[in-house]
């Protein structure tokens, strides 16, 4: 039976990383490029991950994915599927997991298909790595699913090339193959950056659908926060390869804690209008290689005190749904340090 | 495509004419035919006025050369200066030897090749892919008649396992087969390695990992079908240097080639042979090049054959 509707109502956490750090091995030292992240994605719930380009984001999902390039390595880090830990898994049950439990819709719709098979053939490949189901059965599915997304003329496209089909039209057969298996977790990096605004909204509006209909749950990663807005249920802030605040949608939008944060949404006009790009804040993200002690954002920060320059702020607990890096949310370190109350 | 196989056919028709051109009058530079037709004996004015008359060559060179012209349109090769014999015979009689040496150098290049690639691509930066890249460069820098000479002088001379020359077992294949496929795999193997590389960093591989295939699936399925499409075309503008190859290799061999016939006819300055030969040569590669791209817009299905100017 190809549509299992066994989806159970979402219950609990799918999905639970501990601590992920990605390192560059070097002779020396690695040098660490993503830092101590930790997240929760509750089932059936989105996950909205924003930052910076480089900060980090495509190599979290990768790393959840069990997919790092060859050249870097995990150096720690939990990450629980269903309660089952995943980076201890060998490679082969960690590759049967791809595609079937966990799926991911990459960043470039444009070059993430096989150019030289027909968009048709590479769900039906999809499809029979995971299910013991015949070629003719496996594209029945795989037209079902394109008219999932909302193609025209499935049965023609089926047996298109990719570079036959427009931006659009590539980005839902990339979600088509995605969801071919039902997997229980979706990464979505940068689903829609490519495509003209109408298609964003149609492509997102689909994968909340599609999500209501399935019950899965989704990472979406974006340089946009009116998408955050519209579609996230959480959200976690990355700069620098950490995670500097994480809150509840409304909580984010309505009352940021990290001056990052605070950065980011006040340099948008208005939440409504899209950007492709995450409004500029002055200065840079430090390279993983310059990093010292100190919080990674200081440097940029309008906020920052002494103290911010020489320790690494842990991550504080501002109130039950959300949490920041920084010095701030600390009142002890406020109260001796900072120059409004050590000046006085 | 049909106008696509028509405009290639037009191309072929220049290119060989080109080539009739070229090697009609370069030949002509080596010499006089019949002064070396006579070298043993003293022969008289008369007999070399003869035999000049007799082989044509007392006629104006544009005359000689519109003869063979309009010979060569009919698919006349023309007569050997030297036995009288029809050159297509001869050509018939040599192109087996020779195709068959070409198919199994390729072959010989393509097993080692295509394994030694991939996997250096695959493993890049291991001692694995310093080895193939070892490989790559000894095969690029060695000289064809040296590698043969080193192979007979090892396998032939010294181990007697194979014939040092000569043709007509499998066994006479093996050395000749053997040195130019491994000259020709080191180019070869170096291509399939960095289009390999060039592939396997694209997104779709990505995509076909996120998949759950296994790796090996990935390698083959989705890098190695795409790594082949610059390497086709690769081995297609690289087939006359085969060719030129095994012009070699049959004189280090003695192998009864077109190569070898080519060379002795060059020798005895026996001109409508060394021009029947050329000119077969020329159209065999034009030909491959004609089916390296028919099968390149096969490979590549952004590539409509009709569509593409170059
Ligand atoms: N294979 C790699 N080797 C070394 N460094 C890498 C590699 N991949 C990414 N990086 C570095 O890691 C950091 C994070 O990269 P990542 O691709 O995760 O950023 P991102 O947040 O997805 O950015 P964008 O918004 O541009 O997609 C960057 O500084 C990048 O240069
Ligand atoms: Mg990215």
């Amino acid at each position: 039976m190809l549509l299992s509707s066994s989806n159970q109502a979402p219950t609990g956490d799918l999905l639970v990383v501990e601590n992920l750090e990605v390192a560059i091995p070097e002779e020396k030292r690695d040098v660490t490029i993503v830092n101590g992240i930790s997240f929760t994605v509750p089932a059936g719930r989105t996950l909205g991950v924003v930052g910076e380009s480089g900060s980090g984001k495509s190599l979290t999902s990768l790393t959840v994915m069990g997919q790092l390039p060859k050249n870097l390595k995990l150096a720690s880090g939990s990450i629980r599927l269903n309660g089952e830990e995943l980076t201890t898994l060998s490679t082969d049950r960690r590759r049967r997991l791809r595609g079937k439990e966990m799926a991911m819709i990459f960043q470039e719709p444009m070059t993430s298909l096989n150019p030289s098979y027909r968009v048709g053939a590479q769900i039906v490949e999809m499809v029979r790595n995971h299910q013991d189901v015949s070629r003719a059965e496996a594209r029945k599915r795989a037209i079902e699913m394109l008219k999932l997304v909302g193609i025209p003329r499935a049965e023609e496209v089926v047996d298109d090339y990719p570079h036959q089909l427009s931006g659009g039209m590539r980005q839902r057969v990339m979600i088509a193959l995605a969801l071919a298996n039902e997997p229980t977790l979706l990464i979505a990096d940068e689903p829609t950056t490519a495509l003209d605004v109408t298609i964003q909204a149609q492509i997102l509006e689909l994968m909340k659908r599609l999500q209501a209909e399935l019950g899965m749950s989704i990472i979406l990663i974006t340089h946009d926060l009116g998408v955050v807005a519209e579609t996230c249920d959480d959200v976690v802030v990355m700069y620098a390869g950490e995670i500097v605040e994480r809150a509840r949608v409304e909580e984010l939008f309505a009352e940021p804690k990290h001056p990052y944060t605070r950065g980011l949404l006040e340099s948008i006009p208005d939440i409504d209008t899209e950007v492709d790009v995450l409004p500029s804040i002055p200065g840079t993200v430090p390279t993983p290689q310059s990093m010292g002690t100190g919080c990674r954002f200081a440097s940029r920060c309008p906020q920052a005190f002494d103290y911010c320059r020489e320790n690494t702020p842990p991550e504080i607990r501002v109130n039950d749904t959300s949490a920041a890096k920084c010095w701030l949310y600390d009142p002890e370190v406020v109260a001796q340090h900072h120059p409004e109350h050590t000046a006085a | 495509m049909a106008k696509f196989i028509l405009r290639r056919l037009f191309h072929a028709v220049i290119v060989v004419f080109v080539i009739s051109l070229l090697i009609f009058f370069s030949i002509r530079l080596t010499g006089d035919p019949v002064a070396v037709m006579f070298a043993a004996g003293e022969p008289s004015q008369q007999a070399i006025d003869n035999l000049t008359a007799e082989l044509g060559l007392d006629q104006p060179i544009w005359v000689q050369y519109g003869i063979f012209l309009r010979d060569l349109i009919t698919f006349d090769l023309g007569t050997s200066f030297r036995t009288g014999q029809s050159v297509s015979s001869m050509v018939a009689a040599t192109i087996g030897p020779t195709t068959l040496l070409a198919a199994a150098g390729m072959a010989v290049a393509i097993l080692i090749a295509f394994p030694v690639g991939i996997v250096s691509a695959v493993k890049r930066g291991t001692v694995l892919d310093f080895g193939g890249r070892m490989f790559s460069l000894i095969g690029i820098s060695f000289p064809n008649f040296w590698l043969g000479i080193m192979l007979i002088l090892i396998f032939a001379v010294m181990l007697g396992w194979f014939p040092a020359s000569g043709y007509g077992t499998p066994q006479h294949f093996v050395l000749p087969a053997i040195t130019l496929g491994l000259i020709l795999s080191g180019i070869l193997s170096r291509l399939v390695r960095s289009s390999m590389l060039e592939v396997l960093n694209q997104q779709y591989i990505a995509t076909a990992h996120s998949k759950g295939l296994r790796s090996w699936v990935v390698i083959f399925r989705h890098g190695l079908r795409n790594a082949l499409i610059p390497t086709v075309t690769f081995m297609g503008v690289q087939f006359g240097g085969l060719l030129a190859g095994t012009v070699i290799i049959e004189q280090v061999f003695s192998w009864p080639g077109l190569g070898r016939m080519i060379i002795d006819a060059i020798n005895a300055r026996d001109y409508p042979v060394v021009q029947g030969g050329v000119i077969v040569l020329a159209l065999i590669t034009v030909a491959v090049n004609l089916l390296v791209d028919l099968s390149y817009s096969i490979l590549n299905p952004r590539i409509k054959a009709g569509g593409s100017d170059s």
